[in-house]
């Protein structure tokens, strides 16, 4: 971990230095033991903020999004996961690839801060982690801890397709060479096996605490409209009121415009304040693309676009 | 506030008998913006039109409701109405009370008038917010391709090419001619078949406004009316066209010999091969899949005895594209597989055969010469039975359509088989004798009177060999008894069906076909050669089974079509087109990708952003290619794609009076 995060800071001062990049977005210590935030970096001098450990979970590539218009090339480090939003992002026209600098780091999983959180004081500064094996050795200012890495792993990490970047400029870390663990939807087949009010029940259970603060948009790689359809006005889409029933609009039309298109980064599931299971929604649509249409994870390959925006004569037609 | 007119029609009784008129037309009074309401027999009939004209004008209407059929039916009929009054004609909006509403609900008068109503209030929402629109208008090419080199494409291209206009004539085959060069005489004359075809063939050949490209098919089509880009595969023929002079040295050379098509599998031919002597273009090909050098390496027997060098085993396919102003698909048929019918031994046994081989027996130039010799011992038939509705009108195994010309073929076969075959006894099992056509009863009358075939009336149970025999095993349903007769042949008069490939070139050219598979008119009665998409047309049995008569007056039917539509330099165009709102289009270029005309390209403009200029990519229209079809506007996540006379608002308003 250590020769990562050497490598990762030695990779952004050559950066910055040669101006082959204006900034680098990546992760800095944060506010808690386990918990890291973006930083970003524009001078060599300040790249020993820039830190690789297992607590980096926030995707950092819809900044890109909002930074496309400055000057310069913005170099951008992603975990695997994180990776297939660069591919969103070029694919929609978003951003040039020419204009990204990509910094991979291989990633065999991250843990869960609310999972740490009830087996260890999270509330101290991180002084160092260690790799143990099964297990992680969590050096804190309040003490340290050990924990067992299956207990507090991010259930995102447990079926993970690509712990290597499908895209990167320059890797830091080695290559993990464990097989991918591609999901097989069993989660989704127990919805699939409910009933309509089965499904109807907890999905509205699940709506009705929604609070329409729009962070799985506005963390989403594949939002990137200039004017959201719910925010505007004319045609007025969407009810802007919260209420179950404009809350259960507004997360299908979401999960319908990220139909075949969604990277599975997982990112909406983690910032929604409310717990509320937003991932499930595009998971089905995930499988259902696939079963659909053959369909690979969006984002795995540079070209490719939307399954919805093509039209193959073989694909099916059982509607008709 | 527009002033809004609403003109609800009773089409006779079609909507008046059940939709209960005069109320809809008083209710819709009080919705929001309508200043006049009227009710009238039918709307769309001069008088109809004349007091919907006096109404604008009295009453000031800026935007009209016709609250009446299908606008498939009537809109176009209804902007001139409007327009004849000053209006711009697509300040009109339709309510469909005949086909959305009365005759779907004859039982419930009570709740069709309430929808009745609904419709209306639908249609005054949204007119309310329709803006007037300008047609522009494009050039057309005035080039035709024709696919399919039958008698229906030979005559559609001929009769373009003679109005002064070029046609490419595509065929997939090595010749044109299409099945009708397979036949030997034609009913209800019994002139040859060759005879008359081959004469055409050669004229289409000969033709200076026609370029045949034959063993080539369609690879792709874009574009649309007046303008339609195609890429056609060339397949490798092995034999360059410009240097062969036809001698048939090849033929008589090449060491294998395979099944022949042509012959129906009665025959053989070489593999490097003229379908038939009069092939035109009368040029051979190689067939790749036996040909012994082509597979092995080895023999190349063609390409020493040719002498003008013109064998090249390195052919390779080639695409060639090409614009076109209007397509005429003539691909024409093949027969049903008879095998699915296990019971009578089509396939099985080798003296059940199908009517395209007897029709090749019968013929001079066929394997027997033109002697009618049954295909497992040569022997001459003494007593030939035919069996009709072979894969036609049975739906469990077959398909439920009349394949329309197989009465009066068999007709044909008896009379041929009881003319040349004096003594032998002829039967004919059939359910029905349909026999509507110029003379074609009195052919067939003479069939049975001069000729003496025997009808029966009823179905074949079983087809059977017996020593040297085939027992056909049916039933008398006039009589009411069983019949057995032992044949020497029989003949099976299979049901044409469409090509394989029909469902996949509709695909491709982009029109709708029929759960058969056969391409559907836009309209059975008054547009039977035009397919749902402007500019391509239909001709000969792509379209349903018919005969040759019909085939040929179709064909005449879309070529004239297509010159109809090349005697205008410049096209209308729909302005019912997409829209960009740019401030809103965030440049991801899906519609594009949807886009099935090309329309829809990327363009740079330039805005201040925080005091800065950037250059960003936005969607962009070509208003000569769009075609309306509105796939990009649900495509567009962000709303920022709109189709004139169909936005997202007018929509919505249409959904805000149904819903709310």
């Amino acid at each position: 971990m250590k020769k990562v995060i050497e490598n990762l800071r030695e990779t952004a001062a050559r950066l910055l230095q040669n101006k082959e990049a204006e900034v680098v977005i990546g992760w800095g210590l944060g506010s808690e033991a386990v918990r890291t935030q973006p930083v970003f970096i524009t001078s060599p001098d300040n790249v020993d903020k820039l830190v690789w450990n297992p607590f980096c979970v926030n995707g950092l590539t819809k900044y890109l999004s909002d930074l496309k218009t400055r000057p310069g090339k913005i170099a951008v480090v992603v975990k695997g996961c994180d990776s297939r939003g660069i591919y969103r992002l070029t694919q929609d026209n978003i951003i040039p690839r020419d204009k990204v600098v990509v910094i991979g780091i291989p990633c065999a999983g991250q843990m869960s801060y609310t999972k740490l959180a009830s087996k260890m004081d999270v509330s101290g500064q991180l002084n160092d982690v260690e790799d143990k094996g099964e297990d992680l050795l969590i050096k804190t200012s309040k003490g340290d801890f050990t924990v067992k890495k299956s207990e507090v792993l991010l259930d995102k990490c447990l079926t993970c397709e690509h712990h290597n970047p499908v895209v990167a400029d320059h890797v830091v870390g080695d290559t993990i060479n464990t097989c991918p663990t591609p999901d097989n939807y069993e989660e989704i087949k127990k919805f699939e096996a409910m009933s309509t009010e089965e499904k109807a029940r907890f999905w509205l259970s699940q709506f009705e605490r929604c609070i329409r603060c729009y962070a799985c948009r506005n963390i989403c790689p594949g939002c990137t409209c200039r004017e959201c359809i719910f925010d505007a006005i004319k045609p007025d889409w969407v009810g802007k009121e919260i209420n179950v029933s404009e809350n259960e609009l507004f997360h299908l039309t979401r999960a319908f415009h990220l139909a075949g298109r969604c990277v599975d980064c997982g990112e909406c599931d983690r910032v929604c304040p409310m717990d509320i299971p937003i991932r499930l929604l595009n998971k089905k649509l995930l499988k259902d693309c696939k079963e659909l249409f053959n369909m690979e994870p969006p984002g795995s390959t540079e070209e490719g676009g939307s399954v919805l925006g093509q039209y193959r004569l073989e694909d099916p037609e059982e509607f008709m | 506030m527009k002033r809004v007119g609403v003109f609800v029609c009773w089409c006779g009784s079609n909507i008046g008998g059940v939709v209960d008129v005069p109320k809809v037309a008083e209710v819709a009074r009080s919705f929001p913006n309508v200043v006049f309401t009227q009710e009238y027999k039918y709307t769309c009939s001069e008088p109809g039109q004349e007091m919907m004209i006096q109404a604008i004008k009295e009453h000031r209407l800026e935007r009209v409701v016709v609250a009446s059929c299908s606008p498939r039916m009537h809109e176009l009929t209804f902007r001139k109405t409007i327009a004849r009054a000053g209006l711009n004609p697509y300040l009109l909006e339709m309510a469909n009370l005949r086909e959305h509403c009365s005759w779907i609900h004859p039982d419930n008068p009570e709740e069709a008038t309430e929808k009745a109503i609904n419709l209306v209030r639908k249609a005054v929402a949204k007119v309310s917010k329709v803006v007037p629109l300008q047609a522009g208008s494009i050039p057309i090419t005035k080039r035709a391709l024709v696919v399919g080199g039958g008698i229906a494409g030979i005559f559609a291209a001929l009769d373009i090419a003679d109005h002064g206009h070029e046609v490419v004539l595509l065929e997939k085959e090595a010749t044109i001619g299409g099945k009708m060069a397979l036949l030997d005489k034609t009913f209800p004359t019994l002139d040859c078949s060759a005879c008359i075809c081959t004469p055409k063939m050669v004229d289409a050949a000969q033709h200076p406004n026609i370029t045949i490209m034959s063993y080539s098919e369609l690879e792709s089509v874009s574009g649309y009316i007046g303008n339609f880009d195609v890429t056609v595969r060339k397949k490798a023929r092995y034999v360059d066209l410009n240097k062969c002079t036809g001698c048939g040295i090849c033929e008589t050379k090449c060491p294998t010999k395979v099944i022949s098509e042509f012959e129906q599998g009665m025959g053989t031919r070489p593999c490097i091969y003229k379908p038939f002597p009069q092939a035109v273009p009368n040029k051979p090909v190689i067939d790749p899949v036996n040909c012994k050098k082509l597979r092995d390496g080895k023999c190349g027997v063609c390409a020493r005895v040719c002498p003008t060098g013109a064998v090249n085993y390195e052919d390779k396919d080639e695409l060639v594209t090409g614009k076109f102003g209007a397509i005429v698909m003539a691909t024409g048929f093949e027969l049903f597989d008879y095998s699915v019918y296990e019971e009578y031994g089509g396939g099985r046994l080798p003296d059940v055969i199908t009517s395209m081989q007897f029709e090749r027996l019968v013929n001079a130039s066929g394997p027997t010469g033109g002697k009618i010799k049954r295909p497992s011992d040569k022997k001459i038939p003494e007593t030939i039975v035919f069996v009709k509705c072979i894969g036609s009108r049975e739906e469990v195994k077959g398909k439920k359509y009349c394949s329309r010309a197989c009465c009066m073929y068999t007709a044909k076969h008896a009379t041929q088989a009881c003319e040349k075959l004096p003594g032998a006894d002829v039967y004919v099992f059939y359910m029905d004798v349909r026999t509507p056509g110029k003379m074609y009863d009195e052919f067939y009358t003479r069939t049975t009177r001069e000729y003496g075939a025997k009808y029966i009336r009823g179905r074949v149970s079983k087809i059977w060999q017996d020593g040297d025999k085939l027992i056909v095993r049916g039933e008398d349903t006039l009589v009411g008894s069983a019949v057995e007769i032992e044949a020497d042949l029989v003949v099976l008069a299979t049901a044409m069906v469409p090509v394989k490939e029909a469902a996949e070139l509709a695909q491709k050219v982009g029109f709708s076909y029929d759960r058969d598979g056969f391409f559907t008119e836009a309209h059975p009665k008054l547009q039977p050669v035009d397919t749902n998409t402007a500019g391509i047309f239909l001709a000969g049995c792509c379209q349903g089974p018919k005969d040759i008569p019909d085939t040929v007056a179709q064909a005449c039917a879309a070529a004239s079509k297509v010159t109809a539509l090349f005697s205008r330099d410049q096209l209308a165009t729909n302005p019912m087109i997409s829209e960009v709102n740019e401030d809103v289009c965030v440049g991801c270029l899906l519609c594009s990708k949807v886009c099935p005309y090309k329309a829809i390209g990327g363009k740079e403009i330039k805005e201040q952003v925080h005091g800065q200029e950037i250059t960003r990519v936005v969607a962009n229209v070509n208003s000569g290619l769009c075609q309306g079809c509105g796939a990009c506007v649900p495509e567009c996540r962000s709303g920022a794609l709109n189709l004139k006379g169909f936005t997202n608002d007018q929509l919505m308003a249409e959904v805000d009076a149904a819903c709310l």
